[in-house]
């Protein structure tokens, strides 16, 4: 028995407010090769807020994530049609300066990939591509960062020490306060809880709850909890459409569309 | 049905005496060739510790009918593979990072790869005939450098396969949270990915020395010989390979034990090398 | 800290990390080290054939099809060293090849546990001895106790004008083809048994297993599950195996007798392309001498070459069925 009427509308994308919109998706399309695997997705993600894509496996949500810092552009053979506005910006410009882009919408991945080298020198990598810091300034930021992920006080007394030796949730959380260090206007997570055990899962989840304050934070997840719990707004993908997009409790209680409420409620995916 | 009926005791018998043949060849055989390897380094091994002492490592090679040792060749072969390891690093190194970042699925990194294996396995003495034309005979003299460039052929395909495939193993996350920073992909190969296969880089060029140190053959027109003790690389530089193989098919004695306590030297130096590589390649799986 | 941060910072900011200069000059000189190779195989190939062309313009067919090796007059024919490469290491594949199967099956079906690891390390590491030191042995070790217990026997029961004596000729001090052939059969052995092995492990666990749960005997999975499935990559190490050997130098020129002309039996002497350019190069009495052993490089190029990249095709195939 669906006590969620749905009405049955294909797509729902609920519009942001364009002073409040910090990147808006317009019209794009990504193709693997051949194969089209994004089809004209138009969204909006509000300033510091958290926005969460769900959706079952191979709906699109990793790839659009990743076409948000061009990602994609390691890899001859992909390539993304449309436009993506960084405040009125179109970050998909040829012209584009990759590098910069990346250095201010940064990206978290879902399997922990600290660097080799100390704990120190993993968080400091990202500044010191772009800032030349004196030795105190950058033992502020490091701790700075280090604080912001929830990392500081199980590493503080070992900062030179390999961050290869740490537990998966501390790299995770590492690499978390590697990406922020570089103080990001944007902060991109694909899945970044999958590989990790609960506790430490709800701990990264507490992390980025904080972090939305100076981030506008936008998480890739196949948990439909997490979604719920983290986010502000969501966005439903399937088979390379984005199909319902709005505040998250709208999306989870009273979805508008059939698709999505199927979704939720566990009818498939 | 019950087992008896599945195939004749005749036919069963067969199977195991077949079975018994196979496993007692396999057996013998393998204690056949262990054998023959033992008796190699057995006689290796009381013919060379008889022609070692102190001297070999201190005096020159001598002439025939004196005594003397085997330090100029030593030393001579010191240089020449050092000096091969580095010209080969440098270019392996790059030719491999070039294969596995850069080349993808390109026809020419396909034809790189090919030509490098046959470069691989090309015969040695064939390197030393190129490394003549090139570096000997244009100058009208032998040397230890050309000595050292024809080492560094043969090492350079080693160091290149061994770079190629521990880059490759690397995951794509690392390379992509490198670049996710802002930084570009030569920044994070040079700075991350070189220092996350370091150890198996090491253990390549290990496997290279260790290659080149035993090859005589590449030696025989390039760096020649030097009887007396010289740091000279721009003539013939004496080297223990071509030294060995001057002495053991002489007729004096006194130069035969030298032959023999080079080869010991030589093998210990292979074999010690290779040990090395592999304990490292066996430390990194640890980790 | 919840103060909200400062993102905009143009004046602390670099414009670019490393500049996008640095960039393309690494990935030039990682571009220019790849094509160094090409070209040094390349010029390889080529000045093997500048150098050799003269001697076998010369010559024509004659180059590969007589055996009048003679540097006083100037003539050269190559058909004992060339014939001599081919049987060496035919013969030595022969020997050698039964023998590292065998270990390689010992080591992947029948060995027990803790003496798996000790042999494989052995045999992985005598695969590295160099080759000068297996060139010694067979002369000074191996050749006398040939003589004595192989071939001077067979001699003297070989009554004369007979078949056998036809057989067995040549002087009896050790060295010869087959002397050579043997010690090169040792000297691939390890190679070939350690890579043999590397490919019988990459055969499933669940295949080998499946087939013994039938009940078949260890022979049979070898023969009739492990060896089909591993086919390719197999013929691919031998063909490996056989390039080594054509190649092979110093385990050769110290045991094979250094006779130019054709070889009238496996126990006469001999030689091979890379034992007569070792031997005769650096004394070569003239420009014409010089071209015909660059034309024998030459020519053990190519067959090489032929061999590797045969390996090659069949290794290819069997990467993919993985």
């Amino acid at each position: 028995m669906n006590t969620m009427t749905a009405p049955d509308f294909e797509t729902s994308i609920a519009p942001i407010p364009a002073s409040q919109m910090k990147l808006e998706v317009k019209n794009l399309d990504f193709f693997y090769g051949k194969t089209q695997s994004l089809k004209s997705i138009s969204l909006g993600f509000a300033r510091n807020q958290v926005t969460a894509l769900i959706g079952p496996s191979g709906c699109g949500k990793s790839t659009l994530l990743r076409t948000l810092n061009r990602m994609y552009a390691l890899y001859p053979g992909q390539r993304a049609e449309g436009e993506i506005l960084m405040d009125g910006e179109n970050i998909l410009a040829p012209r584009m300066d990759l590098a910069k882009l990346r250095s201010r919408i940064g990206m978290v991945f879902q399997k922990p990939t600290p660097f080799p080298m100390s704990i120190y020198d993993n968080v400091a990598f990202g500044v010191r591509l772009y800032e030349k810091l004196s030795k105190p300034d950058m033992d502020a930021r490091v701790e700075e960062s280090l604080r912001r992920a929830a990392l500081w006080d199980e590493v503080k007394d070992k900062l030179k020490e390999s961050g290869l030796g740490l537990s998966g949730g501390q790299q995770q959380r590492l690499c978390v306060a590697r990406g922020v260090a570089v103080r990001p206007e944007v902060l991109l997570l694909d899945e970044p809880t999958s590989a990790l055990d609960p506790i430490s899962s709800a701990r990264l989840e507490e992390t980025v709850s904080q972090l939305k304050v100076d981030h506008t934070i936008i998480i890739v997840t196949h948990n439909l909890g997490q979604a719920a719990r983290i986010s502000d707004y969501t966005g439903f993908m399937y088979l390379g459409e984005m199909v319902e997009f709005g505040p998250t409790d709208q999306v989870f209680t009273r979805p508008s569309t059939r698709r999505t409420s199927d979704y939720i409620t566990g009818r498939f995916g | 049905m019950s087992l008896s009926t599945k195939g004749t005791g005749a036919r069963i018998a067969r199977r195991r005496a077949a079975d018994l043949v196979f496993t007692g060849f396999c057996v013998t055989v393998t204690v056949v060739a262990l054998t023959a390897l033992a008796a190699i380094l057995w006689s290796l091994l009381t013919k060379g510790l008889g022609g070692l002492n102190l001297e070999v490592f201190t005096k020159s090679t001598p002439a025939p009918g004196s005594a003397g040792g085997l330090a100029n060749a030593l030393v001579g072969s010191i240089m020449m593979c050092g000096l091969a390891m580095v010209i080969a690093n440098v270019i392996g190194v790059l030719a491999g990072t070039w294969l596995a970042e850069y080349a993808g699925k390109s026809r020419y990194g396909a034809v790189v790869r090919f030509l490098n294996d046959v470069l691989l396995s090309a015969p040695s003495i064939l390197v030393g005939l190129f490394v003549y034309e090139m570096l000997v005979a244009p100058f009208h003299g032998f040397s230890g450098f050309a000595g050292a460039v024809a080492l560094s052929l043969l090492a350079v395909p080693v160091i290149t396969r061994t770079t190629e495939d521990v880059l490759v193993l690397q995951p794509a996350t690392l390379r992509e949270a490198g670049v996710a920073l802002g930084a570009p992909l030569s920044f994070i190969i040079r700075t991350v990915l070189w220092r996350s296969a370091r150890s198996g880089m090491l253990t390549g060029g290990l496997l290279a020395f260790a290659r080149i140190s035993g090859e005589t053959a590449p030696l025989l027109f390039t760096a020649l010989n030097n009887q007396f003790f010289s740091l000279d690389l721009t003539h013939p530089t004496a080297n223990l390979p071509v030294v060995i193989f001057q002495f053991a098919l002489s007729a004096y004695d006194d130069w035969r034990r030298l032959a023999w306590a080079g080869a010991l030297i030589i093998a210990a130096a292979v074999l010690g090398v290779t040990v090395l590589a592999r304990t490292i390649a066996k430390e990194q799986r640890r980790s | 800290m919840s103060a909200a941060v400062d993102h905009v910072r143009a004046s602390s900011r670099r414009s670019r990390p490393r500049g996008a200069l640095v960039a393309q000059v690494f990935e030039g000189l990682c571009f220019s080290a790849a094509t160094a190779l090409l070209v040094t195989l390349g010029g390889l190939i080529v000045s093997l054939f500048i150098g050799g062309w003269p001697a076998i313009q010369k010559a024509g067919l004659s180059f590969f099809t007589t055996s009048n090796w003679n540097p006083v007059t100037d003539v050269y024919g190559a058909a004992g060293p060339i014939v001599g490469t081919l049987v060496t290491s035919a013969l030595a594949l022969v020997f050698s090849l039964p023998i590292a199967g065998g270990v390689a099956f010992f080591l992947t079906e029948l060995c027990p546990a803790p003496l798996r690891r000790p042999i494989g390390t052995a045999v992985e590491l005598l695969a590295g001895i160099p080759s000068i030191v297996y060139g010694m042995w067979g002369l000074f070790v191996f050749a006398p106790l040939f003589s004595r217990y192989v071939h001077m026997p067979l001699m003297m029961k070989a009554a004369p004008g007979s078949l056998l004596e036809k057989l067995v000729a040549g002087v009896p001090n050790g060295t010869g083809i087959l002397s050579a052939s043997i010690i090169l059969a040792i000297m691939i052995l390890p190679f070939m048994a350690a890579t043999l092995r590397e490919l019988l492990q990459t055969v499933p666990a669940a295949v080998r297993e499946s087939a013994y749960g039938l009940g078949a005997t260890t022979a049979e999975v070898v023969m009739s599950v492990t060896l089909p499935y591993v086919r390719a990559g197999a013929i691919g190490a031998v063909m490996l195996g056989l390039g080594r050997a054509l190649g092979e130098t110093m385990a050769v020129t110290f045991i094979i007798g250094n006779a130019h002309g054709l070889p009238d039996s496996i126990f006469a002497s001999g030689s091979t392309i890379a034992s007569t350019i070792a031997n005769e190069f650096t004394e070569a009495t003239s420009a014409e001498h010089t071209s015909a052993l660059v034309a024998l490089g030459l020519v053990l190029f190519v067959i090489t070459f032929a061999v590797l990249a045969l390996a090659r095709l069949m290794l290819g195939r069997a990467e993919q069925r993985l």
